[in-house]
């Protein structure tokens, strides 16, 4: 077998080294790739908790309007739920309404779920209206209230007619 | 001058060059099992003859790169007069090599009569005596160091020594000294070395400003200009005048003594070097007669062996080189190539005084490992490596991991379930108007004769009341006072009339309330 010069050692020494560079270069690209996969994920993840992480005060203060809250579910789930629980704050309230009215509504802009209302009417005394105000945000299905009419009969001024419209979120 | 044939042998050999009164002597020696062979020994005829010269005289190479490769496989050293140099002892705490040498360095500012930036100081720690340990200093003006440096670095010496250390290493090698502790006094032509040693090894040394020359019979008194001293030195040829040296030097050996911390132990052996001269057993006789124990010491020739004719004489007059060159066969003198080890400091091979300022050509100062280029950079290359590898699993792992840990603190719970529930907490937190609060606002605002009829409120519409008041100032009292409630505004009063039977102003009013009552609030 011929000896190799010093010439032939030197280019497959460049060859070796330029070998080396193309597998360096794919599996350092594809692991780059990977890399900034994983960092993206992991940007998201922060904004995330980022999110989550709000400070005390606000806490307290989006405690203090929505102590309790469940997610929304399929619309008939959802309004069984919210229906009953609201019947429940009626009659802990001590006021005796009639049926309570179903009212579709469209998608809400913000945030992404249908919004279904419920209406009530009846007749009761303000105080009962104040005690059931005053419950109304123990319901974890309540979104909010979107009409309130509160009548009073000058002959009888401690009786007031109430229609209630409040509404929930659904699937 | 004598000389020796020049031989070729391939052993490890030394060549060491001192200088003395009469000139350069330059030798080249082997070590053997049992004897010491002396391969040439040269001196200079000029007593000031230039050192790269004389070199080249001896068959050597000067300039550096040549000499690496033509006496390759010889070492060099040279002998530096101690003269200059002063030897301090001082005794030390016994701690750490480190610990000694900032402690030397301190007390040396005390001891020094110059100050220590321009002094060069070597240190060699003893015996431990007590806690104690004694520690033998040798300092020298760096001035003159470095002068002697250059004189000798086109020789490329592998280590330059003192010769009072040579001359200490000859009579322990080469003069039968077995004592322990010793003075070794060696006479050149003008001077006399007054060599303490101690275990062996050279612990300090005076040199006195005699020499042979001083106890030869003269003819006639002659004065002798001392180099590099003004002072005129005479030499007495008279009994009277013998006499007067004799005493001189007796009392100046006694007071090297004396120096030496021995002035009472008349017992301590003083070694006078010796060719067997008269002039040489007459010193030891008059040494003796004082009282001191003075023996002569004989060179052991059948410790040497030459190719060509080395007698008694010619070992006596080489005794220094041929002792440097001892000490640099026995001690582990670096090389041209090799790595130098340890600084100044207390080296057993002898006072390292150029350490510092002398390194031979082609030797590497040890340096700690991350000195090196190579390695500091594959250490900087795995660092950077490690550093990338834990940025990238800590990327990768980081957002499984944050799940994870939320899990375990409720298994309920995942980081998308945990937004969603937060947007929708935030969004019907918008949504939620406190319509209690509200209420409350509006019955504060009237007083008791505001009889209220009606309270509306929709999203997306303007909040009504309607109600009843005895006139208009009371009306525009709950106006004004609504108007100050948080979250209300743009209170407005809509078709005041009066009721034609109560005769009481019946009144609608309209506001908004917060973000509610405004166009597109509604759902």
């Amino acid at each position: 077998m011929q000896k190799l010069g010093e010439r032939d050692i030197r280019a497959l020494k460049i060859g070796a080294v330029g070998a080396v560079a193309i597998i360096v270069f794919v599996i350092g690209s594809k692991w780059i790739n990977h890399w900034s996969q994983a960092r993206s994920s992991l940007e998201q993840v922060k904004a995330k908790l980022e999110l989550i992480d709000i400070d005390k005060a606000k806490q307290a203060g989006l405690l203090s309007i929505v102590p309790v809250i469940e997610m929304p579910q399929k619309e008939e789930t959802q309004t069984l739920l919210f229906r009953n629980k609201l019947n429940e704050q009626l009659k802990r309230a001590g006021i005796n309404s009639e049926s309570l009215q179903v009212l579709s509504g469209g998608k809400t802009p913000r945030a992404g779920y249908k919004l279904v209302r419920l209406k009530c009417s009846a007749k009761c005394r303000l105080t009962q209206v104040l005690d059931l105000l005053a419950g109304l945000n123990e319901n974890p299905y309540l979104v909010g209230i979107e009409e309130l009419r509160l009548r009073c009969d000058p002959q009888k001024p401690q009786e007031v007619e109430m229609d209630l419209t409040v509404s929930t979120f659904v699937k | 001058m004598s000389s020796i044939e020049h031989s070729t042998y391939k052993r490890l050999s030394a060549i060491a060059m001192s200088r003395e009164e009469s000139g350069l002597k330059a030798v080249e020696v082997v070590k053997l099992a049992d004897a010491l062979e002396v391969l040439w020994v040269k001196s200079s005829q000029d007593s000031s003859a230039n050192w790269q010269l004389f070199a080249a005289e001896c068959g050597l190479s000067v300039g550096l790169a040549e000499q690496q490769k033509t006496d390759g496989d010889k070492t060099t050293v040279i002998g530096f007069s101690s003269i200059g140099v002063a030897f301090y002892h001082i005794g030390l705490p016994a701690a750490k090599e480190s610990e000694i040498k900032a402690m030397v360095g301190m007390q040396a500012e005390t001891l020094l009569p110059l100050p220590v930036e321009q002094m060069e100081l070597a240190w060699r720690a003893g015996r431990v005596r007590n806690g104690q340990v004694a520690v033998t200093v040798a300092a020298a003006r760096r001035e003159n160091l470095q002068r002697f440096v250059e004189n000798v670095r086109g020789l490329n010496p592998a280590r330059i020594m003192l010769d009072c250390e040579g001359a200490v290493t000859a009579w322990k090698e080469l003069f039968c000294g077995d004592a322990k502790d010793a003075v070794v006094v060696n006479l050149t032509a003008r001077s006399t070395q007054v060599c303490l040693a101690e275990n062996g090894r050279l612990s300090n040394a005076i040199v006195l400003d005699m020499g042979i020359e001083d106890f030869e019979n003269k003819d006639e008194p002659k004065q002798i200009l001392r180099p590099g001293s003004s002072r005129i030195r005479r030499a007495e040829s008279t009994d009277s005048g013998r006499a007067e040296t004799t005493e001189r030097f007796i009392f100046d050996v006694k007071s090297a003594l004396e120096a030496f911390g021995y002035a009472e132990a008349v017992n301590l052996p003083i070694y006078v070097l010796s060719d067997g001269s008269s002039t040489l057993k007459g010193i030891v006789a008059c040494l003796k007669s004082a009282g001191l124990n003075v023996k002569a010491a004989l060179p052991q020739i059948q410790k040497v062996r030459a190719q060509t004719d080395f007698g008694i004489e010619q070992l006596y007059e080489y005794r220094v080189p041929i002792g440097l060159a001892l000490m640099a066969l026995e001690t582990h003198v670096l090389r041209p190539g090799s790595v130098l080890g340890t600084p100044i400091g207390g080296r057993a091979d002898g006072f390292g005084l150029f350490d510092s300022l002398y390194r031979p050509a082609g030797t590497k100062e040890k340096k700690a490992i991350l000195y090196s280029p190579k390695i500091a950079g594959a250490i900087a290359a795995i660092m950077l490596a490690a550093f990338i590898i834990v940025s990238y699993v800590i990327v990768v792992i980081t957002p499984g991991a944050i799940e994870e840990r939320l899990q375990t603190t409720d298994s309920s719970v995942n980081i998308d379930l945990l937004m969603q529930r937060h947007n929708l907490t935030r969004i019907v937190a918008m949504e939620r108007p406190n319509l209690l609060e509200l209420l409350k606002q509006i019955s504060e605002s009237g007083d008791s004769s505001i009889k209220l009829e009606s309270f509306h409120f929709k999203k997306g519409q303007l909040v009504s009341i309607t109600g009843q008041v005895q006139g208009p100032d009371q009306l525009y009292k709950f106006q004004e006072a609504l108007m100050n409630k948080s979250g209300v505004k743009d209170v407005k009063i809509l078709n005041p009339s009066r009721d034609s039977k109560t005769k009481k102003l019946k009144f609608t009013m309209t506001f908004h309330y917060r973000n509610f009552t405004n166009k597109g609030t509604r759902m």
